[in-house]
């Protein structure tokens, strides 16, 4: 496990502290991954999905159901977008260089789609919930989201 | 709904962000098997997803590591039964996780290097005092063998001296117990009235052997000469070694054609030709 937590806690951590936003809160999180993905491993099945998928789900799952869980939800939506992309903002440590990937995604997403996939990566919000949150229609979510997805696919291609 | 049409839903995305319940996540994965585009495109849209999620890693705050692992730890342990109960399974799960052994197992490779090099410098130190040991007794060895040697030696030369020695007690003996030699008694005379000798001549080899019994020590810087008397004129038979003075042995003298008489005077060292006769010691007439 202490293999496994090298390999994988920075991006787990990552991606949970982007979901709950504090320190103390993404760190019970890592941890009650860390034991569910030990319980549960016997449901992985590698023909599904590589081992990181199935591991980052788990861990993006559980963060989720805490800010669910918690005020987070009701607070979240609450705030103004822009308020929050702020928050998200003020949560990235300065340059690091494992953030260079991120940078050039950044850059690659249009600020739409950018919006789109952290609300629905790292916000735990369903497409209908974003098209509610934005004053979108659905279909033009998805499309977004589809899109900003492909501008990731070929840029990892 | 064609295939096309079914990518283009958005579900796939759907599915890899988890916003689908059971039946759907299974209606998904059953087109996946089914129709390998829908599967590539799942997985390009879950990569494409990863590595959103990878970009945004974050090294955990120090001591994170060891707290979470020791509260996982503790948590597995506290609640073994959450785990479903499936023994086909269970050696999977073993072995990717063991709680223990994989500290240890991280820690291995350091240690078995320097466990080897312990090993390495302690067999330097035992070869090294083995060398040493060796060496002191290679040169205890050489000694010996010097002492043995040099003992050998002096016991040769010893035995050399004792076989002269004996070779030359034998010829005494031979000459004592001989026929052929007379024995002429050697008295004091008034100058040296305990002095006692003896003179061993044999007239046929002409050979003449002194027996001194007892005599005075010779004063220093002189030495008792023998003459023998022919016709009444003193004939030089050698002076006496000091070790044939103090009755250790015979000594063999110059041999004499013919003598009546035998005389011992005091004379100056190395013999003087003619007798002194005030110093004449003792006297024996055959």
């Amino acid at each position: 496990m202490t293999l496994f937590y090298e390999k994988y806690s920075a991006a787990l951590y990552g991606v949970i502290f982007r979901i709950v936003k504090k320190e103390e809160v993404a760190e019970d999180v890592l941890q009650e991954s860390l034991v569910k993905i030990w319980h549960s491993f016997q449901s992985y099945d590698a023909s599904k999905g590589r081992l990181f998928t199935w591991v980052l789900n788990i861990s993006r799952n559980l963060a989720i159901d805490k800010i669910r869980s918690r005020q987070y939800r009701v607070n979240s939506r609450t705030q103004p977008i822009e308020e929050s992309a702020a928050l998200r903002q003020a949560a990235e440590p300065s340059f690091r260089p494992e953030h260079i990937g991120l940078q050039e995604m950044t850059r690659q997403l249009n600020p739409e789609q950018k919006q789109i996939i952290d609300l629905l990566y790292f916000g735990g919000f369903t497409q209908s919930e974003v098209a509610e949150e934005l004053n979108l229609p659905l279909g033009t979510v998805k499309t977004r989201a589809r899109a900003a997805i492909k501008v990731l696919a070929k840029l990892i291609r | 709904m064609n295939i096309q049409e079914y990518i283009e839903s958005g579900i796939l995305e759907q599915y890899a962000l988890g916003e689908l319940d059971d039946a759907q996540r299974a209606q998904v994965e059953r087109m996946a098997t089914e129709h390998p585009e829908v599967q590539a495109e799942l997985e390009d849209v879950q990569r494409a997803l990863n590595a959103y999620g990878e970009a945004h890693a974050l090294t955990p705050p120090p001591g994170m590591k060891e707290r979470v692992l020791a509260n996982w730890q503790a948590a597995i342990q506290s609640e073994p039964g959450q785990a479903p109960a499936a023994p086909a399974t269970e050696p999977v799960v073993r072995q990717l996780t063991p709680p223990r052994s994989e500290p240890a197992a991280a820690e291995i490779a350091p240690s078995r290097v320097s466990w080897s090099m312990a090993a390495a410098v302690a067999l330097l130190l035992l070869s090294a005092a083995a060398n040493l040991v060796f060496y002191n007794k290679w040169k205890q060895a050489e000694n010996d063998l010097a002492v043995a040697q040099n003992q050998q030696a002096s016991l040769a030369s010893t035995m050399q001296a004792v076989n002269k020695n004996l070779t030359y007690r034998n010829q005494e003996l031979a000459v004592l117990r001989s026929e052929q030699f007379k024995t002429v008694a050697l008295l004091g005379t008034p100058a040296a009235p305990d002095a006692r000798a003896r003179v061993l001549y044999n007239p046929t080899t002409k050979a003449v052997y002194l027996d001194v019994r007892k005599l005075p020590a010779p004063p220093s810087g002189k030495q008792y000469q023998l003459w023998a008397l022919d016709q009444g004129k003193p004939v030089d038979a050698g002076t006496l070694a000091a070790a044939t003075v103090a009755g250790d042995s015979l000594q063999q003298m110059k041999d004499i054609a013919s003598a009546q008489a035998f005389a011992m005077t005091v004379e100056n060292e190395g013999g003087s030709p003619t007798p002194t006769l005030s110093t004449m010691t003792v006297l024996g007439k055959m």
